[in-house]
């Protein structure tokens, strides 16, 4: 808690110990207001009603505020140092988190080496990914559990890469994306359930109903300005969700459905005894049955799917259409005094980013068994969005080091479910505090004149 | 100079109103192809607001506006922005420059040829499959886009972001990225400003180059005398949103009422030398500015 | 009718605490042209803080009820200002002139962050407490149904008069509000003319949390029980109240409140209490589709 009321108070202090501790001292007594109420007493009862009383918690108040004070000199004789090549940067800026932002880009970090590195570099990176990717299940260590992080972390940055393409290239702040991970997720158990229909057959059909939905949902809307566009997509993944809630006969509500199929290996099923005249996978390959054959299976699923979609972005990027949705995230009025119909090009952004999200969710849907409305709240939004923007918008690369970031290491708090939830907001405010175009801010051109290196 | 060519655009009687505030009342004038045609007048007069009317951005409270194209004519006050820009060929650029800033030089010209690339690319499907076909559309439409960009000096600097260039250098390209669209008429806000003379003499003669070997109408605002005086075939004068002056630069720089609009009314007043020079096209900057922001009523 | 007139009481108590929300949105969006995404968060603060004041009242003695309530008014609005202040501050200050949607995400970020951080310090479970206002008129009592028009309903409703009128006062009339409002039109030229746009910024912001503050206490009293995640559905309809009435707009958000209020009432009582939200949600993307100006906003073009 401490280290985010560390910066409070208004103005970079100039130097000289006196001022630093006065400093210090007004983001103590700021700290010391926001923490007196909260966390001086705690709300302690029973739910009866009856019985609420207050917990005293002076520790807890006096510990805040001495960290901040603490803190505060420190970042105050931190920045002291880093003020020589503020000075140089010649950008003296007025507030304290962009002193904070110039002193972390004059810091060596990863986006920041990865961004200044030859091209050829960057390839080498996604290289090595993907055949870390690859070989993922195959590594010794990799036991079951990692191998399930494994697959949350490329559903991630499946999604990722889907909703880079509205928010990264087309500019469009969709704060309601999850509602077409719901519409695949919902497609695939009723169709599979309903008609019988194999995973792959669906994937297509949930898409599509995906896509359908985005066409439907955007079509209206995406003329709006982007913060307004924002809420409205908001209001929408919220009107899906409470219309599974509560339209029981179809998607029997808060319970979810459950049962749903699972993948099969082009028709071999992965169970440990399969029904009557089938064949399960392992049987047919001569294995001993293990339960990780089918999460590695679905690895490889997620990871195909994945790459798709990434292949797919790396491809229209530099087709007409993409290059559109670049400029139209740069400037509406522009496109349009060039003859560009903006709110086609929207809703094709719209529509692929909404369909890629429903193969998402169809994965989801069969790699769960069971669905319910619970799993799709605003706060996947949340963390699909905070994966695109902290990775920087648009770049591809960017969205797997996010990807990673974010759910990886926040799976180390798994246990402590809250404090995950604490670390990913202050973290959202961090980044864009920081660096608001993310880790990897950097674009390649989609096209060029001249050959690279050639002096122009 | 031949007899004027037959008109390219014609506004009628064109009033724009934003709440009480009328910035354009009644403007008529045409503006013909192969000709430059500039629009001053003082700072809030009404220029800007004009061209917005023309391409789509604001729909006119009254009146009509006519393009009149190869294949027919287009009522531009009826048609929304994007379309004036791909059916009626008018191109224009911004007052405050609107580049892509973080797509390189030769994508914002990639961009401006949009429809075309779009529909060599089967919309997407055939450029996703690699079709041959597009390859070679595309191969063409870089061609042009080193046209423009061998033009106006660009071609150096094509593979770096837009938003990095020097001032100078994004008015060209903005003006380049218009020429891409290969439009019929050019709409250009106040391309002179914040040029430097050698820069303001070159633009003198791209314009020029565009008029005579594209054989495409120009509008053009400027508030630089010298760039108006030197270039322009005919001139509309703009004041309060009313239009007080049409003809020739040298006809209107003797109208009385240009002198008023620009001067003050005091005309009898002893003139400093350098605004008088502004006006006579002398000077650099426009006189214009002197006036300091004007309140429209 | 009876039940009519008592869902039009309910609706307008409603209506004044999404009212009191919603001009915290519509204050900041017209000023800085961003939504304050965590402002139901610190609507959800102050309830806590209320919460807690009240608790703490009572183990101190306090118990001549309109004296406590004054007193945790004032406390959970000082309070829960040091919040906003803070938020501001911290996530949306240093962003100034950043790329457009950043300090939209930066408010996202807050917003999980303040839900978490209360979750942490005060525990998932919902709060309940005990009447403290209570009584009421009867009206119309007749077969089997009475009107009833609880003093609660009348305090929320009164306070609510009161701080808005005092706060149109305080906009319309005095510097303050005539920095805001320079504020709103030109900011470079408000900054040229020496007037301390980042300390008027922030005592938008100030303002804003203390009414929103005052809706949080009304919040608990009115339904008596609070959790951490209040402020996540209250601020969207608060939202949706200032951009129904015009977002930028003081008596737009009032209106929109009132509004808004009145059609979640109604709703609930004579269609399907499920989809209430939905109706809430609905409004909101009606609006923005077809009136984004809302109803009291003034057209905007856009400049080019
Ligand atoms: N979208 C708008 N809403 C309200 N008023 C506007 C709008 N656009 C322009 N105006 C007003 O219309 C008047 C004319 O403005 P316009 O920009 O057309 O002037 P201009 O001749 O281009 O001036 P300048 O030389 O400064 O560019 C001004 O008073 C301006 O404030
Ligand atoms: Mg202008």
């Amino acid at each position: 808690m401490a280290a985010e009321t560390a910066d409070t108070p208004q103005h970079p202090p100039q130097d000289g110990i006196a001022a630093i501790l006065k400093d210090a001292g007004i983001a103590a007594l700021i700290s010391l207001a926001l923490a007196l109420p909260l966390f001086g007493f705690r709300i302690v009862g029973f739910g009866s009603g009856r019985g609420l009383a207050l917990e005293e918690r002076w520790d807890w108040v006096v510990t805040a505020v001495l960290a901040v004070f603490a803190g505060r000199i420190a970042l105050n004789l931190w920045l002291r140092r880093f003020r020589a090549v503020l000075a140089i940067g010649g950008r003296v800026g007025d507030g304290v988190g962009d002193k904070i932002g110039q002193a972390v880009a004059a810091a060596p970090r990863l986006g920041r080496i990865l961004q200044a590195a030859k091209p050829a570099f960057r390839i080498a990176v996604a290289g090595a990914l993907l055949a870390v990717a690859l070989a993922w299940p195959a590594f010794p260590f990799v036991d079951r559990y990692l191998l399930d992080l494994g697959v949350i972390v490329l559903t991630y940055v499946m999604l990722g890469w889907g909703l880079n393409i509205v928010v990264g290239l087309a500019g469009l702040l969709d704060l309601g994306y999850v509602a077409f991970y719901a519409v695949g997720a919902y497609s695939y158990a009723l169709l599979a359930l309903h008609f019988d229909l194999g995973f792959w057959e669906c994937l297509p059909l949930a898409g599509a109903f995906a896509a359908f939905f985005g066409i439907v949902l955007g079509f209206p809307v995406l003329r709006l300005r982007g913060d307004y566009l924002a809420i409205v997509t908001l209001g929408f993944g919220e009107i899906i969700r409470i219309i599974l809630i509560n339209w029981y006969p179809v998607t029997n509500g808060p319970n979810g459905i459950s049962g749903i199929p699972r993948p099969s290996f082009f028709g071999l099923p992965f169970a440990a005894d399969p029904p009557e005249g089938t064949v399960a996978f392992h049987q047919f390959f001569g294995l001993e049955y293990a339960s990780t054959q089918r999460i590695a299976f679905l690895y490889y699923v997620i990871l195909a799917l994945a790459l798709v979609t990434n292949l797919f972005t790396l491809r229209i990027r530099r087709l007409p259409v993409g290059r559109a949705w670049e400029a139209l995230r740069e400037d509406e009025i522009a496109c349009r005094s060039l003859g560009i119909n903006p709110r086609n090009t929207k809703l094709t952004a719209f529509a692929i980013g909404a369909m890629f999200a429903g193969f998402g969710g169809s994965f989801f849907a069969t790699r769960q068994g069971f669905i319910s409305p619970e799993s799709f709240s605003f706060i996947e939004s949340a963390i699909i969005l905070a994966i695109v923007v902290l990775g920087g918008m648009g770049s591809q690369l960017g969205v797997v080091l996010a990807a990673v970031l974010l759910i990886g290491v926040t799976e180390f708090f798994r246990e402590l479910e809250q404090f995950r939830m604490l670390a990913f907001g202050a973290g959202m405010v961090a980044i864009m505090v920081w660096r608001p175009r993310g880790l990897l801010a950097h674009r390649d051109p989609t096209i060029r004149l001249h050959a690279r290196g050639e002096k122009a | 100079m031949p007899a004027p060519d037959r008109p390219l655009l014609t506004v009628e009687h064109l009033t724009m109103r934003f709440g009480g505030l009328v910035a354009v009342h009644d403007v008529s004038f045409t503006a013909a192809g192969r000709r430059i045609t500039a629009i001053i007048g003082p700072n809030g007069a009404g220029k800007t607001t004009v061209f917005n009317c023309i391409t789509g951005f604001y729909s006119p409270t009254v009146g009509r506006i006519v393009l009149h194209g190869g294949r027919g004519d287009f009522l531009l006050e009826r048609m929304e922005g994007y379309l004036i820009a791909q059916k009626a060929r008018v191109a224009r650029t911004f007052q405050n420059i609107r580049l892509f800033p973080r797509m390189s030089v030769l994508e914002n010209l990639l961009v401006a040829q949009h429809n075309a690339l779009m529909r060599a690319s089967g919309m997407s499907v055939l450029g996703l499959l690699g079709a041959a076909g597009f390859r070679h559309a595309e191969r063409e439409a870089v061609d042009h886009a080193r046209y423009w960009l061998d033009r106006t000096a660009l071609a150096d600097v094509a593979d770096i972001d837009a938003g990095t260039l020097p001032y100078g250098a994004q008015r060209r390209l903005e003006i380049a990225r218009a020429m891409c669209t290969r439009p019929a008429l050019l709409c250009l806000d106040e391309p002179a400003a914040g040029l430097n003379h050698a820069e303001s003499r070159d633009l003198n003669h791209l314009l020029r180059f565009i008029r005579d070997e594209h054989e495409i109408g120009v509008l053009l605002i400027e508030h630089d005398m010298s760039v108006v005086m030197e270039i322009s075939d005919h001139v509309v004068v703009l004041d309060y949103g009313r239009k007080i002056a049409e003809g020739s630069p040298e006809a209107v720089r003797h109208s009385p009422d240009v002198i008023r609009a620009y001067l003050g009314e005091e005309e009898g007043e002893a003139l400093p030398p350098e605004v008088t020079a502004d006006l006579k096209g002398e000077g650099g900057a426009g006189a214009a500015h002197e006036r300091g922001p004007a309140e429209t009523q | 009718m009876e039940y009519f007139l008592q869902q039009l009481i309910n609706g307008v108590t409603l209506g004044a605490i999404y009212g009191l929300i919603a001009i915290g949105y519509t204050m900041v969006y017209g000023i800085i042209g961003m939504i304050n995404f965590a402002h139901g968060e610190i609507f959800m603060i102050g309830a806590f803080i209320s919460f807690i004041a009240f608790l703490l009242l009572g183990a101190l003695g306090i118990t001549f009820v309109p004296l406590a309530l004054l007193l945790v008014l004032l406390l959970a609005m000082v309070f829960t200002s040091v919040y906003g202040w803070t938020v501001e501050r911290l996530a949306y200050r240093p962003l100034r002139g950043s790329f457009r949607l950043a300090p939209l995400i930066s408010a996202i970020g807050m917003s999980i962050f303040l839900q978490n951080y209360v979750q942490v310090l005060q525990g998932a479970r919902v709060k309940p407490l005990q009447p403290v206002v209570t009584g009421g008129f009867q009206m119309f009592k007749g077969d089997g149904f009475a009107v009833s028009f609880s003093y609660l309903q009348i305090v929320i409703i009164l306070v609510t008069v009161v701080l808005m009128a005092s706060f149109s006062l305080l906009i319309g009339r005095t510097a303050l509000g005539r920095a805001q409002r320079a504020c709103e039109q030109d900011r470079v030229m408000t900054a040229l003319l020496g007037i301390d746009v980042d300390r008027t910024i922030s005592t938008t912001f100030v303002m804003g949390a203390a009414l929103a503050a005052v809706a949080g206490l009304m919040f608990m009293l009115y339904y008596g029980v609070i959790d951490f995640y209040i402020g996540f559905l209250a601020g969207i309809k608060a939202f949706t109240a200032a951009v129904l009435g015009g977002i930028g707009s003081l008596p737009g958000a009032m209106l929109g409140g009132l509004l808004i209020g009145l059609i979640e009432t109604f709703w609930s009582a004579y269609f399907s209490i499920e989809y209430k939200d939905v109706a809430a949600y609905s409004i909101l993307v009606l609006v923005l589709i077809f009136r984004p100006t809302g109803l009291l906003g003034k057209p905007e073009i856009e400049k080019v």
